[in-house]
């Protein structure tokens, strides 16, 4: 072990601790894992309504698309940054605080959730719709080609688009230490750029570089899988 | 078989906004449609079939007239009548339209989901389906391990899965290629025959309209210029469209292209008349070639001929020339007559490339 010492000095003495590496991983983890669940969710819902009410969709509403719509875009311009002060009252009404790793899911969320929510769309339009169109021939009701054609036929998709996702959050929490919400961006700058300690910022970048390669990795076999 | 209407549309208009530009895709159609008919509706592409046959199960909603449908009218359905409604007919398409996620099982088991049946249920109803289309073997295979022709079995044995009364065929052998498209279409004939099924098929290959269809209806710019039962249309057909399609089957015109280039005819006598016969059912029975030089010393050289079997009935078209004694030519002509068949003088000069 005295080559790990002698090549990352600084990050021994913070191995373990409240502003820890392995702390600093946790809160990352923490963050992605929920902004992606709660994103995710969102996302597919506000993705599958933007098909639905499309002009060509299944349940046309002019109104609906456009507010649904506009709101994506409204929120997927805002700097992630802004973002994260802008919407503090918010959350602090949601979680009753604004500072902190939970608190700092409301802006991820809000963040990723307009972003997934085109993506998801996007994989829903790349399903034939020919399928569609013979699924509605056959009788099926808009819910029943929601869940048996959109979110099933458009899975090796819609599990790419989750992918390149996931991946944006474990980006997005790294700014997320601006709020107090730790994880390894904010090791990264807050400890290793600021004192200098570039050896925290070289294990910080290897432990996001490896939960990226990870999610690929799963995304990839996954989409491989359910792709016939 | 009795006359009950299974379709009925009246005075069917859709009108589109396409890209700005306002389109009619089906002007004032009236179409009935028998149980137990094999209704062929052909036109080329743009000319509104896929849009007419759409408000049959509203996958296209009309922008006026009535669709009577198996004595519902769909226009005062609500949606989940509709959807009951559209169990009872069955649609194919030409490109199969199957779910690449799901295997042919699964796609054919798809009209089934949701309707409380039990799992044992829909596996017998989905290994019946797929003994009638042939394909029980590839029960587990994905559509992406399939030919078209398979593929098509597939979409029929799905379209089959809700026992429709109706069956909608979508230019469902356009992308097949003609043995494949001689296959599916004795298959729908067989369901035709075995089920009672109806079809509405339509299609730009005047072929498949006439292996299988009683009755055709064709269509030009949203309107169906001319309809009937199949034999009459093709022994009489009035409107050029009409005509041009049934050329593409018969090829009598390129036919009659080659027959003018020959000697006989480049080089025929005054005594010689170049014509066509034509003639249906019956009158085939009489050896009619043998009878004219028997009876008028008329000597027939038979320079084309072609029989289409058209339900059942022969249609013979021959393109002879006939030699004799100018009064012996006339009574042979009076005795074609007689025996119902057409004769269309033919002059060589006037027959283009």
């Amino acid at each position: 072990m005295s080559w790990l010492a002698k090549f990352f000095p600084n990050v021994g003495p913070i191995w373990n601790g409240d502003n820890g590496v392995v702390n600093a991983v946790i809160q990352t983890l923490y963050m992605t894992f929920w902004t992606t669940v709660i994103a995710g969710i969102l996302g597919i819902i506000i993705g599958v309504l933007l098909v639905l009410t499309d002009e060509h969709g299944l349940l046309p509403n002019r109104v609906v698309y456009w507010i649904t719509d506009k709101l994506v875009n409204i929120f997927r311009a805002i700097p992630f940054i802004i973002l994260l002060a802008v919407i503090q009252p918010f959350t602090r009404l949601v979680v009753g605080t604004g500072i902190g790793t939970t608190a700092a899911l409301v802006p991820l969320v809000a963040g990723t959730a307009p972003f997934f929510a085109r993506q998801v769309q996007n994989a829903i339009l790349t399903v034939d719709p020919g399928v569609v169109e013979a699924a509605q021939a056959m009788g099926s009701s808009p819910l029943a080609i929601i869940f048996r054609v959109y979110l099933r036929e458009g899975l090796p998709e819609l599990i790419r688009v989750s992918v390149l996702t996931i991946i944006s959050v474990i980006g997005l929490t790294a700014m997320a230490g601006a709020i107090g919400a730790g994880g390894l961006g904010n090791l990264a700058i807050a400890v290793g750029y600021n004192s200098s300690q570039y050896d925290v910022i070289f294990v910080s970048l290897v432990f996001i570089l490896l939960m990226v390669f990870i999610v690929q990795f799963i995304g990839d076999w996954w989409a491989k899988k359910v792709e016939h | 078989m009795t006359a009950e209407p299974v379709v009925t549309l009246k005075q069917v208009d859709v009108e589109f906004n396409e890209a700005g530009r306002q389109v009619h895709a089906v002007d004032h159609v009236d179409l009935t449609v028998e149980r137990g008919d094999i209704y062929g509706i052909v036109g080329y592409s743009g000319a509104g079939k896929s849009t007419l046959v759409r408000t049959i199960n509203l996958l296209q909603r009309p922008t006026s007239g009535a669709v009577t449908v198996l004595g519902q009218d769909m226009l005062s359905l609500g949606a989940k009548e509709l959807r009951n409604q559209r169990k009872r007919i069955g649609m194919i398409f030409q490109h199969f339209n199957l779910m690449a996620s799901r295997t042919i099982a699964q796609n054919v088991a798809f009209p089934l989901l949701g309707t409380g049946k039990s799992k044992a249920e829909i596996q017998a109803k989905v290994d019946e389906l797929l003994d009638l289309v042939g394909l029980s073997d590839r029960a587990n295979a994905y559509p992406a391990q399939l030919s078209g022709g398979q593929k098509q079995r597939v979409g029929i044995a799905r379209a089959l899965a809700s026992d429709p009364e109706i069956l909608i065929s979508d230019e469902a052998t356009s992308a097949l290629d003609p043995k494949t498209t001689a296959s599916i279409l004795d298959l729908l004939k067989s369901l035709n025959e075995k089920l009672g099924l109806t079809i509405v098929l339509i299609t730009h290959e005047m072929e498949a309209v006439k292996q299988i269809c009683q009755h055709v209806a064709v269509m030009d710019a949203g309107r169906i210029i001319e309809r009937g039962d199949l034999v009459t249309i093709f022994a009489d057909p009035k409107e050029q469209l009409t005509k041009d399609f049934i050329e593409t089957t018969l090829q009598l015109d390129s036919a009659l292209a080659a027959v003018v280039k020959q000697p006989t005819v480049q080089n025929l006598r005054p005594d010689q008349r170049l014509v066509r016969l034509t003639y249906l059912g019956e009158s085939t029975d009489d050896p009619l070639i043998a009878a004219l030089y028997r009876d008028y010393q008329v000597e027939a050289n038979i320079l084309f001929g072609d029989i289409q079997i058209l339900q059942g009935t022969p249609f013979g078209n021959l393109i002879v020339v006939l030699s004799g004694e100018e009064q012996q030519l006339d009574a042979a002509f009076d005795y074609l007559k007689r025996e119902k068949v057409t004769i269309t003088a033919i002059h060589p000069e006037e027959v283009g490339e």
